[in-house]
């Protein structure tokens, strides 16, 4: 029991960081209807800047640069919407260009950072990096935690923006039924770019999360992307709340997981639920049809 | 108010509309008639600004509304329930009222335009906290309306409000409609396959075949004339 539970609550911890991840890829695909490539990218340009931030003189930890971070992808995202992705979607909708766009911005991505910085995995180690505490039995790893708790931090915060704001309405509005909104004088265009805008984001911070725990290299992205793909089809296409079920029991799986098998094999129990689930529920755990967030 | 000229609108080259000349003055409750396919639906969407006509002017308190995006329409006043009501299935009715009143002018009027609404439409008062997916086809329906009239609208344009509902159903959007046409002065664009209804609302009709006008005149008068009513509109009347 133990040993289940020391696999256990890791897996929690990381699968609120999947979430996290995912569920900026989810409110993207819910509101524009485009499968963004080059989201886990953006998360790799995010922890090389938590890491440039913490190694490059100035000493900021990555958890207290969180919302300058957020800040900065935010911006980001929404200048990628505006240069490019508003070109693709909507009225001049087209599914090859986006394919195109989003897997061609990753690889730029990708490759500037290689000529900048080289492929030398790079770390981030403040001093909570390798410490932790015993609950009972169960150890928990602090940086781990610290990323746990940010998650359900964010989670709530994007929940309350949905939720709470006009603006978060009108992009639920939005993404329900592009065209009723369109009739309420919601301008679907800054719509789309506040939520492209705030999908990077959020994917951007959980990827400044990992970056005590996960070494940085400009392909890192390729490690998360099934995950976060994963994930977003599991809790249902255009589901952000899906997105986040399906990180959190991504992350269960994959550490639960090594009770039985070695750890080399974790995604193949990832998929092999991902299959079932699919094949139980061919909408995702979350996905009906009408309801897009 | 409204003054349309020589619009021709069409999809992938098929025209649906030809050459339509049409205008709604201030306070004017105008009805649109017409078969299917007559082109009824899309001359609402290119006056809100959903389908881009060929050719043609569209001009609104004497601006050029085909200049303008559609969330300025709406901006400038023009508000479209659309034909399949179109509500937020996955978000409440007071959120549903609450996108209705997306539009600056009508921000600050919410929860008096709330009241007004529910004056028109009792029974949507005790469902304020339902899913709007969870309310019936005619609920739904005075949801739509409910939702176009909390933007303080210049111009109503009501499409097809009775489709698809049973007679009862459709009975109660009309009475509501009346009511919201004695409290409000609003313009009104109707839409409408039960032209006996339609044409007691309104002032005056429209019929539209096959994208072009086939007939402009008074309601009193179509009301009166029964074989010019019996041409026009079939068995319709």
């Amino acid at each position: 029991m133990t040993e289940f539970l020391q696999f256990l609550v890791p897996g929690i911890l990381i699968g609120g960081v999947y979430a996290l991840l995912a569920s900026g890829l989810g409110l993207i695909f819910g509101v524009m209807r485009v499968v963004n490539f080059a989201q886990a990218d953006f998360m790799m340009l995010a922890m090389y800047l938590s890491w440039a931030l913490f190694a490059g003189g100035i000493g900021m930890d990555p958890f207290l640069a969180m919302p300058g971070i957020f800040a900065v992808f935010l911006l980001l995202g929404m200048a990628i919407h505006w240069l490019f992705i508003r070109f693709v979607i909507g009225r001049h909708e087209n599914h090859d260009a986006q394919v195109i766009l989003t897997i061609g911005l990753g690889l730029i991505f990708q490759n500037l950072i290689l000529i900048r910085y080289s492929s030398e995995p790079r770390v981030v180690a403040p001093s909570y990096a390798n410490t932790g505490d015993f609950i009972g039995d169960i150890f928990i790893s602090r940086a781990r935690l610290y990323a746990f708790l940010l998650s359900l931090l964010v989670a709530a915060l994007l929940f309350l923006f949905l939720n709470r704001t006009g603006t978060g309405r009108a992009i639920r509005a939005a993404s329900e039924n592009w065209e009723a909104a369109t009739y309420m004088g919601i301008n679907i265009d800054r719509t789309n770019r506040i939520a492209f805008g705030v999908g990077v984001a959020l994917t951007a911070v959980g990827g400044a999360a990992l970056v005590t725990f996960q070494s940085i290299t400009p392909f890192v992205g390729l490690r998360f992307v099934v995950v976060m793909f994963a994930a977003v089809v599991l809790g249902g296409l255009g589901s952000v709340s899906g997105a986040f079920v399906g990180g959190v029991l991504i992350g269960i799986i994959q550490s639960v997981s090594q009770v039985w098998t070695s750890a080399a094999v974790k995604n193949v129990w990832v998929f092999a639920l991902f299959l079932l689930i699919l094949y139980v529920r061919p909408n995702g755990l979350f996905g009906k049809v009408q309801r897009a967030i | 108010m409204l003054e349309i000229s020589d619009l021709c609108a069409g999809y992938d080259g098929i025209p649906a509309l030809r050459s339509v000349d049409f205008r709604v003055g201030p306070r004017e409750h105008v009805a649109i008639l017409g078969p299917n396919g007559a082109g009824k639906t899309t001359l609402l969407k290119a006056i809100s600004g959903t389908v881009v006509p060929d050719s043609g002017s569209i001009s609104f308190d004497g601006q050029d509304l085909l200049a303008q995006p559609p969330h300025k329409r709406v901006e400038a006043g023009i508000v479209h329930v659309p034909q399949g009501r179109m509500i937020f299935a996955s978000m409440t009715v007071a959120d549903n009222l609450r996108l209705g009143s997306h539009r600056a002018a009508a921000q600050n009027r919410h929860d008096e335009r709330r009241e007004l609404v529910f004056e028109i439409f009792p029974a949507l008062a005790d469902m304020a906290g339902r899913d709007g997916g969870a309310l019936s086809g005619g609920q739904q329906q005075m949801l739509a309306v409910a939702r176009g009239v909390m933007a303080c609208p210049r111009l109503l344009m009501l499409d097809e409000p009775s489709m698809g509902l049973a007679p009862r159903a459709a009975d109660d959007i009309f009475e509501g409609v009346t009511r919201l046409m004695q409290s409000e002065t609003t313009a009104m664009v109707v839409v409408e396959q039960r032209a006996h209804q339609a044409l007691e609302v309104c002032d005056q009709a429209y019929v539209l075949e096959s994208g072009e006008v086939s007939l402009e005149a008074t309601s009193r008068l179509l009301l009166a004339d029964e074989r010019l009513a019996a041409a026009y509109l079939g068995s319709e009347l």
